[in-house]
């Protein structure tokens, strides 16, 4: 601008806030008075010690957690994680309102691309799926999506291996028991060139699913100090079911959810000041109480207590592009866009479970290469708008406005690349469409899919590493027994 | 007494645990068999909940409040009824097995075998196979009930089934399996005896098992 100005804020996106300040205010009170007074059962007596030394009020295993505390864990805790790619360049920035997409983990079926049939997923699948998110522009970051049916032993560790070896995107992983979980972080380890060097560019964050907002179950225990003791990044979610292990109403059940939260991030921050947690916050989940089946698409779901992250300004994990449809049908493509659409205007960070379908039991490819185009849509257009000389074109407009050519002119030339381009999406005219072979979006990802997994896939990892992450996880195969399904 | 019936049936159906309690009290002082009340206003009361249930006019918690209203009733009527009369529906200990958590749908079944007119005894989660034996020797079900929801914790149910074996008490119940991973083949793969996919279909089948 050529004259000073002050006052102007014209570079802003989208506005949208879920919960006001003093919305958060009660919520959070709530919370404390939650922690304080009915206080959390830990099942893991480190925790309890922990706590007890700290100052917390401690029956057995029941904890109270006072205010105090709950504070200063909330002022110690970063309000950034950082997750590198394997080359160890900054990929993802987990904080504020900076939506990051990804896929989810452990689907115990497929909706296979190639029959149109659900069958239980195999190893091949967890490979497919790693190299198709891979591919994706818009997936930011992986979780292998699959449970193989033929080798369910130390499955979380096969996922591990198939992670590093065909992607190079930051990782999201779940272990299933603290078995392994020591093991898989090795593996990063290796990769990483060392410990220090993961701790210092991290390229992986570790989920942890405690049973409820008031029983954290020992594994998920072990597993938060242990990455925190180790200053590695973790999401902790203890999650609680409306009407199930907190009250039904909303208020009450966000108030109980984030006190779940804070207790994990109060523990973290013992065992290690500034360990990194990203939170749920104030998500409950509820259950149909008809079919008695957990959705994970529900309008109602009140994903703006993700809000209550973004006040403590802490990271934010939720979830979208996923639907409780059995077949990739219109049910599908509904639940996969709104919960997208949701996720991101209510700034989820890592926003995960991008292809997950039939209640988190089946994943479908074609759904995530369907969902990378709807992300590379909600990108476009949760873009600021940009008000300067140059996209004002005041002189522009003076020059061609009467005439009505401004396809003629070189500004638009200039600006012409700009626009949001569809990679999936048709928009030929119906001659053209029928010439290009007349197929509908569902045929073209299936195309897409045929594509990648075509072509020879890329090795990510140099061999003797590739080795070394082999040797552990057979260790880890042969201590679980190598027990099978099909014994 | 049709009229009686239909009241604490009604009532029964709209989760009024005082009010069943309360008629149920009346029908007797009436002078209405015990054994009758049970059949025909309680049990039959429940059958239609239940099928409102799966027809999904009702909602899970109306039925819990439903199953307790019945009880309340039946707290009233079992001193009064013959050993034979009451011992009909049956038994089942459930439980959640080794190194796993998830509950919501082992409660659920509990709740909805309860409601179907069964003593259902919830074991709790994480249980090693030892749990069920002893609970087996102490509670002398005729069910038990195993859930789990991870693929790695279903191999607990053949360890479970395993230690009923070798503790020489396999033969003396039914068992019945279930959790989202969970499959009839799998069922039959490790020696159980029923499967079921919800919690309406267990109650189904916890009494063929009885039958
Ligand atoms: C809620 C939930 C949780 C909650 C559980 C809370 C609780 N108190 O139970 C929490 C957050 C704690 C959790 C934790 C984990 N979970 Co979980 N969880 C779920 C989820 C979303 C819903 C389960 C549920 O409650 N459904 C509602 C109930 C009513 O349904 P249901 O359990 O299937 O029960 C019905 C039937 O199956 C049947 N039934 C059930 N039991 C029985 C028993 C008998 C005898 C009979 C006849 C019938 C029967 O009747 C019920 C009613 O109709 C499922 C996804 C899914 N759709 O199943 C994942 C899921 C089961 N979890 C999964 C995973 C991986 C985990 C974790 C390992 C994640 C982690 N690393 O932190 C941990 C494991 C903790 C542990 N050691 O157990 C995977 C399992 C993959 C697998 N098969 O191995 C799933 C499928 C999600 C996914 N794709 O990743 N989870």
């Amino acid at each position: 601008m050529e004259h000073p100005q002050t006052n102007v804020n014209a570079q802003i996106t989208p506005h949208y806030r879920g919960m006001t300040d003093d919305q958060c205010r009660l919520i959070h009170r709530a919370s404390l008075e939650i922690l304080e007074r009915t206080g959390v059962l830990l099942y893991y007596q480190p925790a309890v010690d922990l706590l007890k030394k700290a100052g917390c009020y401690v029956e057995e295993n029941r904890v109270r957690i006072p205010a105090h505390l709950v504070e200063w864990a909330l002022r110690a805790a970063p309000s950034h994680i950082r997750l590198y790619d394997r080359s160890g360049k900054p990929a993802l920035q987990l904080g504020d309102r900076i939506s990051n997409f990804g896929t989810g983990s452990d689907c115990l079926h497929i909706l296979d691309h190639r029959t149109n049939e659900r069958r239980d997923a195999l190893c091949q699948d967890i490979v497919d799926g790693i190299r198709v998110a891979d591919a994706m522009p818009h997936i930011d970051f992986i979780m292998s999506m699959f449970l193989p049916s033929d080798a369910p032993d130390a499955a979380d560790v096969r996922q591990m291996e198939g992670m590093l070896n065909y992607s190079a995107k930051p990782i999201c992983f779940v272990t299933y028991e603290w078995e392994g979980t020591a093991e898989i972080i090795d593996m990063l380890e290796v990769v990483a060139g060392g410990a220090e060097q993961l701790q210092a560019r991290p390229t992986a964050i570790l989920y942890i699913n405690p049973t409820s907002g008031f029983r954290h179950n020992e594994e998920a225990l072990r597993k938060l100090m242990y990455v925190a003791e180790k200053h590695l990044p973790c999401v902790y979610w203890p999650e609680v079911g409306r009407g199930l292990t907190c009250p039904i109403t909303f208020a009450g059940a966000m108030a109980c959810s984030n006190a779940g939260h804070l207790a994990g991030l109060v523990i973290a921050q013992l065992v290690n000041e500034g360990a990194p947690v990203a939170l749920c916050t104030a998500v409950p989940f509820s259950l149909d109480m008809k079919t008695m089946v957990v959705p994970y698409v529900d309008p109602d779901c009140k994903a703006f207590g993700l809000e209550m992250s973004h006040y403590y300004n802490l990271p934010a994990f939720n979830w979208g592009g996923m639907s409780d449809s059995k077949l990739l049908d219109e049910q599908a493509i509904m639940e996969a866009t709104l919960s997208l659409f949701v996720a991101t205007i209510n700034g989820g960070n890592l926003i995960h479970d991008v292809g997950y379908m039939e209640s988190g039991l089946m994943g479908s490819l074609e759904l995530v290469v369907i969902c990378d185009e709807i992300i590379s849509w909600l990108k476009a257009s949760m873009q600021g708008l940009e008000i300067n000389e140059e996209t004002l074109a005041l002189d522009v407009i003076h020059e061609h406005a009467l005439s009505g050519d401004f396809l003629g002119a070189e500004h638009t030339l200039r600006h012409v690349r700009e626009d949001w381009q569809p990679r999936l999406i048709d928009r030929h005219n119906y001659e053209q469409w029928m010439a290009g072979g007349g197929t509908s979006m569902r045929e073209r990802a299936r195309a897409k899919i045929d594509e990648i997994l075509g072509a020879e896939p890329r090795h990510i990892l140099p061999p003797d590493i590739e080795k070394r992450i082999r040797t552990i996880t057979e260790r880890v195969i042969a201590a679980s027994g190598g027990i099978s399904l099909k014994d | 007494m049709a009229d009686m019936v239909q009241r604490i049936a009604k009532k029964l159906y709209q989760g009024d645990i005082e009010a069943v309690g309360e008629l149920v009290q009346d029908a007797l002082d009436a002078g209405m068999a015990p054994g009758e009340v049970l059949k025909d206003a309680l049990l039959a009361g429940m059958d239609e909940v239940g099928r409102d249930f799966k027809e999904g006019v009702l909602f899970v918690p109306e039925v819990l409040f439903a199953a307790r209203a019945m009880h309340a009733g039946m707290d009233l009527l079992r001193p009064l009824l013959a050993d034979s009369e009451i011992a009909s529906s049956g038994k089942c200990v459930l439980g959640t097995v080794k190194g796993d958590l998830h509950d919501i749908g082992k409660n659920l079944v509990t709740m909805m075998l309860e409601g179907g007119g069964f003593e259902a005894i919830d074991l709790g989660i994480d249980l090693e196979p030892g749990t069920f034996v002893d609970a087996v020797r102490e509670h002398k079900p005729d069910v038990v009930g195993m859930s789990a929801l991870l693929t790695t914790t279903m191999l607990q149910m053949k360890a479970t089934i395993e230690a009923l074996e070798e503790a020489g008490l396999r033969d003396s119940v039914k068992i019945m399996i279930g959790g989202a991973p969970v499959t009839a083949a799998f069922a039959v793969q490790i020696g159980a005896d029923a499967y079921a996919p919800d919690a309406a279909t267990a109650v189904e089948m916890a009494r063929e098992l009885m039958a």
